[in-house]
């Protein structure tokens, strides 16, 4: 086909901004004005067949379009659609009014084969980020007109000067106040128009946007021009595009020709609708206007419905009180009204028509959180983000992620494995060094990097059966079994991302944000470096950081500080380098040795939690002496060692760990042992901190001579009364001890007091009479009664 | 009028010696400029315009005269601030000690009635009579009850005139004391039973109180007093030049005023002062990577100020006369460990996780530190 150049130049144009609101409104009336028999829409072009899966009933939005080329690299554009976006409500008219509704922007596999072209540049610049989000969904709204600033590269962008010189703050205010709060007849159309073209004049992008810009309505002018050749007479064509581009499409400018359609590169690419969420909407940005409070501007979609804009400020008080209310925290209706009030005011100083989100959300601030935004940022967030998730009919879906999901399968030879049947698979992590390539020396490793994903993802393909072989790190076992739970799971997390690498990203990224505690997030390095993904690591490692600071539980710093010191030594058969972990387990050392004081003041059940903790961060201290802090957790050991108010058995485990590693000399231990074992200090002090230094090493303490000498002085400067007590614990602290260690006691005592080691030994290891039995029981009552 | 005339010629006249100047006679050329250039609709009551207090407030230009900025920074706050007082609620501003609360309330009133002396002074002593209103007791026992024997609190006389009072430090009043002002907020109007009267608020009343919160001393606001209030919370200044060039202004005024021997710590002196007490207040590091433990004291810019003048003082009387790291590391350990042993662990966590770890520049005042905290 031949194209002349004819200009389109009678076909209406309304120029909107994505996702909003009042441009949705504005645009029905005006299809409802021109009824035309056409309506042309900016989106992907080869969308067409899904047009009717958008407007079907059961279809609930927020949804999106999803494309995705079919060959690596995965190249994603998402296009979400929400209930007020003006484009749904055009192709809702449009089925209504039984009209004929097409997409007119460049097809998926052009834009994918451009981003491609884009995505090439930006590596090659020097300053250019490797962020998963930005490489793996930008939107074809990414680059388009009036959702750059939130967006793209220039920090300080035409769009805030336009809103600086309005004598606002931010653009998305400016635009509320400007655009979303006129309603006005054929107002939005008009300013969208010259806003447009004013951005077109002052605009200095790169010249790489601007040739994408170019190509595109070069392309949506030839497919006007189609429409026009095709028999609809150009008054009954309706043509919605970003305000940015309204302005071209009606002058006379040249439609793309065959031949330059032609030079055009492509990829191969597929297209599905996915569900979307009003969380993913406004967490992701660079998808346009109004995303950054989705439920709001749902909210400003239903006050325009019902033509009930003033209304707006007192429904969202209104929502954020009952949340707080909901929350258990009370507030009045007055503070609402005022809350209204002083919104009303705030944007009277601006000369707005009614308040912006801006403003009210600082009158919430204001009134409803007495001040303090932290009090309320939950029920803000309820209220402007919600927690819509869209809905499809069955069978419409074909995500990205499955598509992922298969080709990782193959990459990994697991085919086999995706049976019904139950199958077992063992990993051995370690290279294998008789494989010709990379790949295939991994193979193994990358399978477990997968697995442990999809067991992030909670998709329950895999479950890891435990090891026989505790210390083996470099073994796994799993059981694995595919079923259609797993593929609905599968389905489900394309919410968090489009391929499964991007999809635990996020899921890590949720988890660590919910993370409170110093162990869970610690769980979470490990988790993210059997996942193989770093970056993940780094973030959970500088939460594990954040948390840290805010937690001065001993025993979870400790056990943090080791589960640090695992990963390090172990890391290196999963690849990766454990530098950054090593200062972070450092700190936690520090934190851990500074802690131990206070929580040793505990009482003995708590004590077996501190007990671990210790034994923990003296493990750490022994395999990074040449790193961590030595000299400080030793002294903290000696004062707690030393200390009479703290729990004694912890007290005696500090001693004893100070014994194990030759820090106590004979005449400190002797010292030490005579001073708890003192007539005066109350008898389950002195059994307490035996029992606490027994629960080491026993070996070590058999063979101190000093203790036994210390012992046998005391037994022997007791009196017939002390001797009564003194028995009681020294039993407790004996207890213990099996028959062949108490042995060794014997012959210590024995050889101390002269007596022949085995007629003593004999003669302890009777049975006891009855009679002693009778005084032992007596001595137990006796000493009860005494505390 | 004829009373407002009076009180600026009494203020004229002694405005040489008076230490300090209310801030309508300081920049009474400025508000002058501002109301005569004035387009837009005044509230009743209100010399001005809001947006013209917005300007006096926050700097700007009035046909040829500059307009200095009287709070800089969170000019957001001002807007709600101001609103709240077109809309006739009374405004409470809360904030850290040493956030220029007073300071604000008393440039609102100076703009909108250019009267900033309406002002109940809180203490632990203050009663409600100091709120509503007490008696010329000799003329209530020779006469009884009159008018002339009435003497008014500043609360009440800007319920009559219109205009807006302030109450400094409400949350050091006792409860008691403070529910005196819930009534007055709700009714707007003033019983005195004992002339069988009511006092109702002229359009243009209004009340600026200013409350403390992390500070000892203070009594909790009821909720009921809190709902009769649009609260503002007065942040810390918004990023360290902002608040590095606050301190070494101040500190340089000090060292004039007070005669201090030694020289004016070194700017570097003054960073490392500034950023280890906004790390120690937000918790985390300036560059947002590691997170520190808070101290239980406020650790505010006025503290700031107080230390590296006190570190002069003692450079100059007992030092080299150059304000050292020793000197500094006396006041540093002196102002964040306050609450002994959580202080104690908080400033050691510090000092060993982040401050060794800065490398050599900071290296002197480590030791230092290091050696104080012992």
């Amino acid at each position: 086909m031949t194209l002349t150049l004819t200009s389109p130049a009678m076909v209406h144009v309304f120029g909107v901004r994505h996702l909003s609101p009042s441009g949705a409104w504005h645009l029905r009336r005006f299809l409802d004005a021109v009824r035309p028999k056409v309506v042309l829409i900016e989106g992907l072009a080869d969308a067409n067949d899904l047009i009717p899966d958008i407007t079907r009933k059961q279809t609930r939005p927020p949804i999106a379009i999803l494309a995705y080329t079919q060959t690596l690299p995965v190249r994603t554009l998402v296009y979400p659609i929400a209930r007020y976006s003006p484009e749904y409500q055009a192709l809702v008219w449009a089925a209504e009014n039984r009209a004929r509704a097409e997409f007119i922007d460049l097809p998926s596999d052009i834009f994918l084969a451009l981003e491609d072209v884009r995505q090439r540049h930006e590596h090659s610049s020097p300053e250019a980020q490797d962020e998963p989000q930005a490489d793996g969904a930008p939107s074809p709204d990414a680059q388009d007109e009036a959702d750059r600033p939130i967006n793209t590269e220039p920090p300080v962008s035409l769009y805030d000067r336009f809103a600086a010189q309005a004598g606002e703050t931010d653009y998305e205010t400016y635009w509320e106040r400007r655009f979303e709060h006129n309603l006005s007849e054929e107002s939005y159309r008009r300013a969208a128009f010259e806003f447009g073209r004013a951005l077109r004049e002052l605009e200095q992008d790169e010249p790489r946007w601007r040739a994408e810009n170019l190509v595109r309505e070069a392309y949506m002018r030839r497919r006007i021009q189609e429409t026009i050749e095709a028999g609809t007479p150009p008054e009954k064509i309706v043509a919605i595009v970003g305000a940015f581009h309204a302005s071209v499409l009606t002058r006379d400018e040249a439609p793309m020709t065959d031949q330059e359609l032609k030079s055009l590169p492509r990829r191969p690419s597929k297209l599905t609708l996915m569900p979307y969420s009003y969380f993913k909407l406004s967490s992701q940005s660079g998808y346009g206007a109004g995303n950054h409070a989705p439920a709001y501007f749902q909210l400003l979609w239903e006050a325009l419905e019902q033509d009930d804009l003033p209304g707006l400020p007192a429904r969202y008080l209104s929502l954020v009180a009952r949340h707080l209310r909901e929350g258990g925290t009370h507030r009045s209706t007055a503070e609402v009204i005022e809350g209204v009030r002083l919104a009303c005011t705030l944007s009277a100083m601006k000369e707005g028509s009614a308040p912006t989100l801006q403003d009210l959300q600082d009158a919430a601030v204001t009134l409803i959180g007495h001040g303090e935004r932290t009090a309320i940022s939950e029920a803000l967030a309820r209220v402007e983000v919600g927690t819509e998730i869209g809905q499809l009919p069955k069978g419409v879906s074909k995500t990205s992620i499955q598509d992922d999901f298969a080709r990782e399968i193959d990459r990994l030879k697991l085919d086999k494995y995706v049976t019904a049947v139950k199958q077992d698979l063992s990993l051995d992590l370690r290279e294998n060094r008789r494989a010709k390539t990379e790949a295939a020396a991994y193979l193994d490793l990358h399978r477990s990097y997968f697995l442990h994903r999809l067991r992030v993802l909670e998709i329950p393909f895999a479950a890891l059966a435990p090891s026989s072989q505790q210390s083996a790190t470099w073994a796994e076992k799993w059981v694995v079994q595919w079923t259609p739970e797993a593929e609905i799971s599968l389905v489900e997390a394309v919410l968090l991302g489009e391929t499964v690498e991007l999809a635990t990203a996020y899921k890590f990224k949720m988890l660590l944000e919910k993370c409170a505690a110093v162990n869970e997030a610690a769980q979470l390095v490990r988790a993210a470096c059997e996942c193989g993904m770093m970056e993940s690591m780094e973030a959970a490692r500088r939460r594990l950081q954040e948390l840290s600071t805010e937690s001065t539980e001993f025993t979870a710093v400790a056990h943090a500080a080791n589960e640090l010191g695992m990963l390090a030594r172990y890391g290196d058969v999963r690849r990766f380098d454990p530098a950054p972990l090593l200062p972070l387990m450092d700190d936690l050392f520090v934190q851990g040795s500074l802690a131990l004081l206070g929580a040793a003041n505990c009482d003995n059940d708590a004590a077996k939690g501190v007990l671990v903790g210790m034994d923990e961060l003296n493990k750490v201290n022994l395999e990074y002496h040449d790193r961590v802090d030595e000299p400080l957790w030793t002294s903290k050991l000696k004062l707690l060692s030393d200390a009479d108010d703290r729990n004694p058995i912890l007290s005696g485990y500090a001693c004893a760990i100070l014994l194990e590693r030759s820090l106590l000399s004979n005449e400190d231990l002797a010292r030490e042992v005579s001073r708890r074992l003192s007539p005066g200090i109350a008898a389950d002090l002195g059994a307490g901190w035996f029992e606490g230094v027994s629960k080491r090493n026993r070996y070590a303490l058999l063979t101190r001579q000093p203790l036994w000498e210390q012992l046998a002085e005391y037994v022997k400067s007791l009196d017939e009364e002390q001797f009564r007590r003194a028995i009681v614990f020294l039993r407790r602290a004996f207890g213990g001890f099996s028959p062949q260690e108490k042995q060794q006691i014997t012959e210590n005592l024995g050889e101390h007091w002269g007596v022949n080691p085995d007629a003593a030994s004999e003669v302890l290891q009777q049975p006891l009479t009855e009679q002693e039995e009778k005084t032992l029981e007596d001595l137990n009552e006796f000493d009860f009664g005494d505390l | 009028m004829a009373k407002k005339q009076a009180s600026a010629a009494a203020s004229g006249n002694g405005a040489g010696n008076m230490l300090r100047q209310p801030a309508e006679v300081l920049y009474a050329e400025e508000i002058d400029a501002l109301i005569k250039a004035d387009k837009h609709p005044k509230p009743t009551g209100w010399r001005m315009s809001p947006r013209s207090v917005l300007t006096y407030l926050c700097g700007g230009k009035c046909g040829k005269l500059d307009i200095t900025p009287k709070y800089i920074g969170h000019q957001r706050q001002v807007e709600i601030a101001i609103s709240t007082l077109v809309t006739d609620r009374a405004l409470l501003l809360i904030g850290e000690p040493g956030t220029a609360k007073s300071w604000l309330s008393e440039h609102l009133t100076a703009a909108i009635n250019g009267d900033s002396t309406k002002v109940v002074q809180g203490t632990a002593g203050t009663t409600e009579e100091q709120i509503r209103y007490t008696w010329n007791y000799a003329m209530l026992i020779a006469h009884g009850p009159s008018h002339q024997a009435l003497i008014k609190s500043p609360i009440f006389r800007a319920m009559e005139e219109g205009a807006i009072a302030r109450f400094e430090e409400i949350t050091r009043c006792a409860s008691e004391v403070q529910d005196a002002m819930i009534s007055l907020l709700s009714e707007k109007r003033i019983s005195v039973p004992e002339l069988a009267t009511e006092v109702p608020a002229q359009k243009g009343f209004s009340i600026i109180a200013t409350a403390n919160t992390r500070d000892r001393g203070v009594n909790d606001m009821s909720a009921a007093i809190k709902r009769r209030f649009n609260i503002v919370v007065l942040p810390t200044p918004k990023d360290i030049d902002t608040e590095i060039g606050i301190v070494r202004k101040r500190v340089r005024e000090l060292a004039l005023s007070l005669d201090l021997a030694a020289q004016p710590p070194a700017d570097d002196a003054i960073e490392k002062v500034v950023t280890i007490f906004r790390e120690l207040r937000s918790g985390q590091t300036l560059d947002g990577k590691a997170k520190v433990k808070s101290p239980s004291g406020v650790l505010s810019t006025a503290e700031a100020i107080s230390l590296l003048a006190n570190s002069m003082a003692l450079a100059g009387n007992f030092g080299s006369g150059k304000v050292e790291a020793d000197d500094i590391a006396a006041g540093l350990q002196g102002a964040i460990v306050k609450d002994e042993e959580k202080d104690h662990v908080v400033w050691e966590e510090y000092l060993k996780n982040v401050m060794k770890k800065r490398g050599a520049d900071w290296r002197p005042l480590f030791n230092a530190c290091s050696e104080h905290h012992g």
